[in-house]
Order: structure tokens, then sequence, then C-alpha cells
């Protein structure tokens, strides 16, 4: 079995573990890459036919092209989609204008998430984070449980060896799972040409540069980049020595340290 | 022999975040602090001091870790830009360029100073220290003996040195810091947080001092900053709701002094060497200050509608604040649109010195009181990147680099604010000083006791 075959397999079974031990879930997609890839052996996993709802958190800031894109993929792929917003602080105008980036990402990805998680009652859901695209992700289990307040207890976490997975949730907790976290960002790239996946025109390089990681408009910018077709990105990503994140805004100690120097009303 | 009774210099440090020298000397008048009073009555005096410039607590404190001024350790504030850019960094341990005094007690000689050249020949043999929650400490560095950094730390396990001590940290709930974004939400619910804070850090502090080894001793209180942050307004006022919280604070420290002070005098029958000090002063806050605005409503500032912080900046901009009163000529060979010319900057400092010392309160009072070029206050390899200039307000007027505000004055939930000239300290009484020392002026004092 080639490589990456086993950790498509591996994967499939742990979303197929996942819908088993759990009926009340959904996956999170933010239409970029990784996700995507998620999205598809998701499709895989069920021969075609998602049997719980995609979730997109939709902070109304992110490229036209994501919007069109997931638009695009929902009506092919017959998705149960459901668009997360925090209506009200949108129309309260928060914004990366407004305030600061934390508070921003803050009310318009988490809080609104949270909103999706309490209306209907999720008890799990799945996301497309992989292991090396943080220091911190690398602690990350296929099976991770939070508590009630969202809480990641990174050092109080269930031991997952030779595929012996927690799965059984306690009350007040939800679990998050993570069917992607053996892949790498070369990973991704070489199973997205192989399985000819659709993505976000992003990706690809336009005058010079394209997008390596997508979000918002305004908390993204691109690389300097000739690579025009998936092939030149596989080639790039084989060479290259930056972080895959280094084009987003802020890593998540400098975050906190703007929080606590906030609250205290620095900045 | 002679080896011997060096090692048996023992220095015991409390530092109190942010007591004003006014208040402390009222509440030991008032009996509030019955036990200081009696401990300034056994060979100690109380001595009023001037903060670093500018009075923040990581500038302060890193002044009287390494007993250098800024000029020399390189720190001016929690923020600062990257080189050559607009994006905010953090300045941490690592960017201090001066030692602290442990490590110069400690023979971890990995940086240097001017008080590092005289006292490290003088140090013969090691010192042990415990350092304990000491801000801008983080990441906790080797040195010889404890670190547990103090504000800002995120990570408990990069704020420990060695990690060895960890696991007990963590066995306790140890908090690095109260969570102060709460207080927003509830300031009766915050308060009760203050206290059960403050109980752990009593707690992680007294099992370091007795089950450990040491020869210098310096633990950190952070709650009481925390405390005037939000509360200043009721340390004197009697009908304010929290004033009897406020003083059960003071009270509890006050034991707590006490009972480190004994046990300390107990072991070393009183060869000792004990301090206490703050790091700045409070007062009531009446208004913030967004000096921002006034240099954008003055036409020195332009700023760009979206975008990050500081990356607002615009070509036609001449002058830019950072918290609290630093303000930042934009000179054109420093930042990537910078427009001010090497021939125009002296007219220019000039002129913006008046245009501040020109800005008025609501009632036409003064808000600045006092206004340094760098050269005035800084020197040392480090003094190039200090700003260009530094102004003081008038207590009740709190500086602000915020660039989001539309009005040059505002309200926030802070009751109190940082004062530079009333912070304090309580010091042996055969020390004295020629003038009001400033902070940094206190360090050589624990060297040249090792040293005698």
């Amino acid at each position: 079995m080639d490589h990456l075959t086993r950790l498509e397999n591996k994967s499939i079974y742990i979303i197929r573990e996942a819908y088993y031990q759990f009926k009340d879930i959904a996956m999170l997609w933010s239409v970029g890459k990784d996700s995507t890839t998620l999205l598809w052996l998701c499709r895989k996993a069920f021969f075609g036919h998602i049997p719980f709802p995609i979730i997109h958190i939709d902070t109304s800031y992110k490229f036209p092209e994501m919007y069109q894109f997931r638009d695009e993929r929902a009506k092919e792929w017959n998705l149960h989609l459901l668009i997360g917003k925090n209506e009200e602080k949108l129309k309260g105008g928060m914004g990366p204008g407004q305030g600061s980036k934390l508070d921003c990402c803050n009310e318009l990805k988490t809080n609104a998430l949270k909103m999706v998680i309490k209306k209907y009652n999720l008890k799990a859901i799945l996301l497309g984070i992989r292991r090396d695209e943080h220091g911190i992700r690398a602690k990350e289990r296929y099976f991770s449980p939070r508590d009630s307040q969202f809480k990641w207890d990174y050092e109080n976490q269930p031991a997952e060896l030779w595929d012996q997975y927690q799965s059984i949730v306690e009350e007040e907790e939800h679990f998050r799972i993570h069917p992607l976290l053996h892949f790498t960002e070369y990973d991704i790239w070489n199973y997205v040409k192989r399985e000819r996946l659709p993505i976000v025109p992003l990706y690809f390089s336009k005058n010079g540069k394209r997008f390596r990681s997508i979000g918002c408009v305004t908390c993204c910018s691109p690389i300097d980049s000739n690579a025009q077709t998936i092939d030149e990105i596989v080639e790039e990503i084989r060479t290259s020595k930056t972080s895959e994140r280094s084009g987003r805004a802020q890593d998540k100690e400098n975050i906190y340290t703007m929080q606590k120097l906030r609250a205290l009303g620095y900045m | 022999m002679k080896k011997f009774s060096e090692k048996e210099k023992k220095v015991l440090i409390v530092g109190i975040d942010g007591v004003p020298y006014s208040l402390l000397n009222t509440y030991i008048k008032k009996d509030v602090m019955p036990n200081l009073k009696k401990i300034l009555s056994q060979g100690f005096r109380l001595q009023q001091m001037n903060a670093s410039i500018p009075d923040i607590s990581s500038v302060s404190w890193t002044s009287f870790n390494t007993g250098v001024n800024p000029g020399e350790h390189g720190i001016y504030g929690f923020t600062d830009l990257k080189p050559d850019s607009y994006s905010l960094c953090f300045p941490n341990s690592g960017d201090v360029k001066a030692p602290p005094f442990w490590d110069i007690l400690g023979k971890g000689n990995r940086k240097t100073s001017t008080l590092f050249q005289t006292y490290h020949p003088r140090i013969i043999h090691p010192y042990r220290s415990i350092i304990f929650n000491v801000p801008h400490t983080y990441p906790a560095s080797p040195m010889n003996g404890i670190l547990i950094s103090g504000f800002v730390a995120i990570d408990l396990k990069k704020a420990t040195f060695p990690e060895s001590v960890y696991p007990y940290l963590r066995s306790i709930n140890y908090l690095i810091d109260v969570e102060a974004e709460k207080a927003k939400e509830d300031k009766g619910t915050f308060m009760q947080s203050l206290f059960e804070c403050f109980e752990v850090r009593k707690k992680a502090i007294s099992h370091f001092f007795a089950e450990e080894s040491w020869d210098l001793f310096f633990a950190c209180i952070t709650e009481s900053d925390r405390l005037h942050h939000f509360f200043f307004d009721a340390s004197e006022d009697k009908n304010n709701p929290y004033h009897e919280s406020f003083l059960r604070f003071y009270a509890e420290l006050d034991k707590f002094i006490k009972y480190l002070y004994d046990q300390f005098i107990q072991r070393y029958s009183g060869k000792g060497f004990f301090m206490v000090l703050s790091d700045h002063g409070f007062a009531p806050v009446r208004k913030e200050v967004y000096l921002n605005r006034f240099l954008e409503e003055q036409g020195y500032l332009v700023l760009k509608k979206n975008g990050n912080f500081y990356e607002r900046i615009e070509e036609g901009t001449k002058a830019f604040d950072m918290d609290p009163g630093r303000i930042y000529l934009h000179d054109h060979d420093r930042y990537p649109r910078g427009a001010v010319r090497k021939e125009e900057r002296s007219d220019l400092l000039k002129e913006i010195k008046d245009v501040l010392r020109g800005l008025k309160g609501e009632n036409g009072e003064k808000i600045i009181d006092r206004i340094y070029e760098k050269q005035e206050i800084y020197n040392g390899p480090y003094s190039g990147i200090a700003p260009d200039l530094v102004c003081l307000p008038n207590d009740g007027h709190d500086l602000k680099g915020s660039l989001e505000k539309r009005e040059i004055f505002g309200q926030n939930i802070f009751t109190g604010m940082h004062t530079w000239h009333d912070a304090f300290c309580l010091l042996p009484e055969n020390i004295t000083f020629s003038e009001k020392p400033y902070i940094q002026n206190l360090t050589e004092f624990i060297l040249q006791y090792y040293s005698e």
C-alpha cells in the first residue's frame, strides 16, 4: 500500500468511528485546502453522501473566491450546509478595522462556532487540522475532548497508543475529532494532486504571488511564488523552508500577550 | 573560614507591584499595616522613590533587576516595533541586554553591563537565587537557582527554570496572573479572584522560601497592581463598596511581609539584608489622554482606515506615540514610509514639545508635566532605539498610545493610573540618598552587600 493510501485509510477509519460514536456530529469546513481534503475523505467514507451537516463559519470577510467555491461544491456534492455567523456582532460593526484582530477572531470565529454547537446541540466536530501546522497542534489527539467552556487541557488527554482511541464522551464535554492529524502540508498537496481535488484558485500564483494559507481577506497576505499548477506547488512545498502560516497575522503567544496587555489598558 | 562566612550572606527582597509611597505611609499611620510599622522601628526606613521612565512595570522591574537605565538594558515598554517595520512586537527576557543581578551573583556570565564590570570581579563564589514572579523575566532562562517568571508570562512551563519545579506549581494550580479580562464582566467576582490568586501566590512563595536552599530570595506580588488599576477609588473612600476589601488586601499583605521577615530574621539572626519595594506608584485617574489622537488632530500623524495597529501609519506622518507617552519621530531611515529627514529633526522635536506642552484638559489644566528628550534621561549602547521624547503627565491624566480613539480624552473601567514619582522602598536605615533615588539605584546595594 502506498503512503497516501495509508494516510487515507487511517482518516476514513477515524471518520467512520466518529460517526458511529456520535450521531450529533458535524464537520467544520473553512473552504481551505485541508478541510476541503477532509470533506473529500468524508464523501469517500460514506460513498458520496455525507450523513451529517457541514458547517461554514462565515465571518463575512472571506475572499469572494471562497464563497463562490463553497456554493459551487455544496451544490455539486449535495452538502447539508449550515452557515454560522455572529449576526449580532456583525450588525454592531465588528470587523478587522474596528477593535483588535483578537476580538474580531474571537467574536466572528470562536463565538460563532459556540453558537452553532449550542443551536444544533452537537456532541462532536470534525476538523481538518494537522500536526505539522504549529507547535501546539503537535500535541493534539485524534479524539480531543473539550469542556463546556471550550477549554482544551493539553496536559490531561487520553493516550492514543497503537491506534486505540478514547471516543466515549462525558456529559458537558464535546469532542473535536481530527482525522487529518497525520497528514503534512506536503502530503495534502500530493493527495490533492492524486485525487484531482478542486481547490480555491487563490492557492495558484497570480502576478508572482499566491496564498499558502487562506482565511479572511484582511488577515492573510500572499507569499512570493510562481507556482501556477498543483505540480509546481508540490515542488515549492518540498523545497520550502518558511512556515506555512507565516502569512497569517499573529502567533498564539503574541495574541495572548496582547490580550493580557489590553485587559490592563495598554495598546 | 572566609569562604564559610561569605556563604552566610542572605538577602530577602519583596517586590509589591504598583504600591505608592504615599498610600503606604497613610496605611502605616492608620494602623492598616501594624506589622510594617513594627519592622520600620527595627532599623529600617521608608523612602520615596522614582520609578523608571516610562513608569511601566516591564521597564521599571528590568531597571531594578539589572541596576542600569533603559539605555543600557534596552527595554522601553511592553511593546515595540520590529526594526524597519510597523509590526508590533513584545520584548521579553531575551531582549534585555544587561545581566540581572542574580546572574552577576550566580556567576552566569552571558551578558555584560557597567554594574557587571564593577561587581563581577568582586564576587568570588557563586550565590544561588530564587527569583519568583518578577515581571519581564519570561521566558525563564537558565540561572543559578530557581526562576519563575511573572507578567507577561504565557506558558507556565516556559516560565519555569529548572523544569523540575513545574510539577509542584501545577499541583497547587498556580496562577501566573489573575484574569484581568474578567473585571469588565463583574467587578465583585474579579475582586474575589484577586484574593484567590494572592492566596496561591503566597502559598508558592512560602513553599520555595522554606523548602529550597538559597542565598537570595526575591519574590513579587502582582495582585496589588491589579487591585489598583480597577479599585484605586476604593483606597480611601469609606463609602466605596470595595473599601473594606481594599483594606483587607493591605492587611493580608502586611501579615505576609511579617511572616517572611520573621522567618528570615529567625533563621539568619538578623545578619541578612532585607528590602521591600514597588516599581511605580498609583494615583486616581480622571481622564485617559490619547496622544495619538492629539498628534493626528495636530497634523503630525496620518492613519489609514484599515490595518493592524501601527501598520496604519501613512507617509505624511511625522510622529507617533506608543504606550504610555513614548513619542517617536517617523524617521525616513528607520521606517518604510518614514518622512522625517535628519536636518529637520531638532526643529521638529522642539515644535512637538511646544504643542504637547500646550495640551490642556477640559478645565484648562495642564496635562503634561515634563517632556524629556532621549539624551536627557538615557545613556548606554541601546539609547539609540529609545523614544525621541518621553512625556510624563500630571497625576490624574493617564497617557495612552491607543490608535483607535476618535477623541483626545476618554474614560475606561480603570480607576487608578501609574505614577512615576511615588514608588517606595523600605530598606536598612543606614542606606541614605543625597537625592530621591530611581529604582535602578537600589540594585547596587545588593551587590555591595555580597562583595563586602
